[in-house]
């Protein structure tokens, strides 16, 4: 990379790249910790407490990653040999997770597509039930799992009623619901609807703290006491128990109070930037689906200039994004991204194309 | 707990609830981090190098805990279909790690009885490898562990030239060779032996920050370059892939620097204690097997005041110490007991016994 020392940088490969501020680490430098193996670290304690009330659950637990927050929960759910999931073909659990719920979990995939919007087609997920109940060919499915927002739409909101509908079937099919949370205070903000609301026919969610909200390490897990209970010791089994960690929770804290409030400055920056970015005759962005931090911004179909290729240009005059597909490139905004900042990678994209 | 407001609290349940210090504190407060799963976080990468070198291994990798870091060691060498892996009876990996290899390795244990001192005959070891290659009868053996220090031998040491005969056998069936080495450093004090040179028969090590040298989390994991990467992929796999751990990473830092040297100290008052303790009539310690950290306090077997009981009341004057066996107590120092600490606890064993 070949970054002149007058150049900025400026980070857009993801919202996990956001580092600790300075209150952050203040506060990670006084909490109030103990081992949260042997008890309870007192600072987790508060978190955990404050998410199981911000997403309207029983109980939620702290864990290293989402990865992990999201295999705990389908593991969970899917307890029995021979359980199936119903999941998007491009959710982040199917395509980003790496097949742990399988390599390490046993359990089966069965995919629906996901709609341009992120959803799933009621009918669609309805006709992937397995059964009837005790047929010999058959997984048996325990679980329908959404995302929210959705990664790989480029941060699109699933609606409330959708979820809402979704759960109804889950219900009616016995089975469990579980969203991928990662992105859903994004989702909370960009729909106006509180995270409760949302997620309220879900039995589990998966909440990331070390993106938009920018704590430095760590997701939740949300859901019944009882749930929790069994999360607790699934997270010990796959290594995720770790000792003091009222340090990590003490930023998340202030991540929550701080940084949530910010992340409808995220989404205009966003938009400001999609536009920008569509007025620019050889790219080509559906601002219509910038709903959240997210932008996707098509290139033109040139071989000898792809999206890796693109990439690499950008970096070399300091702004970082990431290929989505060969001519496609992902740019996501976050709270350590100016106003400034998005005029000057509005300018490289200008002068690049 | 009845905890009159004069008595001290003296927390000997494990060395993992140490506390992190004044130092650590400043060091987290001002660590240096990156996103450690899009790239490298830089003081992660610090962390990592010096253990690489401590132990005398090509890489080193930061997990979450010593469960993952053994869980992800087993599966790498373990990584057909049909393994196995030899290890002690009494081991932690096999009694407190949940049967992880197992539930989400597919890895069967073989395991082989733990002497007295921590060891496994080396004639049992060979006698448990499975043979001859391609039986249809036969999971196939990959790996061997081993444990230093041997936490259900009450922080027993295995000594050096044992340690090299178990990987000369291992070599001799083309097997590897994993150390469960939690507390290496312990082992390496009390054994007057670098880390590294006890390490050296070694395929990989799995190393303990958050225990006696009192870091607020985590462990790592040592071996060869190639070994690491898998390594890496597979902690993504668990869900261990964190984002900004520099702030762990630095505190650990500081726990190298400033704290492997105190373990002798707390050797020194393990050895006070227990020599105290032996000196109540009703009590016995068997001194000579305290090497390291950790002394069983072996009570009156009267089955109305069992450990459980006694621990109990203890926990009214404010020794936290933990059950090990129905008449059997177990208590750890760690650098931030003090010698009056130590003559306190001494005292409320002399009223109690």
């Amino acid at each position: 990379m070949v970054t002149p020392t007058s150049v900025r940088t400026v980070d857009l490969r993801s919202d996990t790249v956001t580092k600790p501020t300075e209150s952050m680490r203040s506060a990670m430098a006084i909490a109030e910790v103990d081992d949260d193996v042997l008890g309870n670290d007192p600072t987790a304690m508060r978190l955990e407490k404050e998410m199981a009330e911000i997403a309207g659950k029983e109980a939620a637990m702290f864990v290293p990653s989402g990865t992990m927050a999201n295999l705990i929960s389908v593991l969970i759910h899917c307890d029995e040999r021979g359980s199936e999931v119903i999941l998007g073909d491009d959710s982040h659990i199917h395509i980003y997770e790496n097949g742990g719920v399988s390599s390490l979990g046993g359990v089966h995939p069965r995919t629906v597509k996901n709609e341009e919007d992120g959803t799933m087609k009621i009918g669609s997920i309805e006709a992937a039930v397995r059964g009837p109940k005790g047929d010999l060919h058959h997984p048996v499915t325990k679980l329908i799992c959404l995302e929210n927002t959705q990664a790989n739409r480029g941060g699109r909101c699933l609606p409330v009623e959708y979820i809402d509908k979704v759960g109804e079937l889950a219900k009616k099919h016995g089975l469990k619901l579980h969203i991928d949370g990662a992105r859903i205070f994004n989702a909370s903000v960009a729909l106006g609807v509180p995270v409760k609301r949302i997620v309220q026919a879900a039995d589990s969610v998966s909440i990331c703290l070390s993106k938009g909200i920018g704590a430095p390490v760590g997701s939740v897990i949300v859901g019944s006491k009882k749930f929790i209970t069994k999360a607790r010791w699934l997270r010990k089994t796959l290594g995720g128990g770790m000792r003091q960690i009222g340090v990590l929770c003490a930023a998340a804290l202030v991540a929550l109070n701080e940084n949530v409030p910010k992340l409808g400055d995220d989404h205009k920056k966003a938009k400001i930037l999609a536009e920008g970015l569509n007025r620019i005759e050889r790219l080509r962005v559906n601002v219509a689906a910038v709903e959240t931090n997210i932008i996707y911004v098509d290139i033109p179909e040139d071989p000898k200039f792809g999206a890796e290729d693109a990439c690499k240009s950008l970096e070399d005059v300091g702004v970082l994004v990431l290929p989505q597909a060969t001519f496609r490139i992902r740019i996501v905004l976050h709270h350590q991204i100016s106003d400034v900042d998005v005029e000057y990678v509005l300018s490289c994209f200008e002068k690049m194309f």
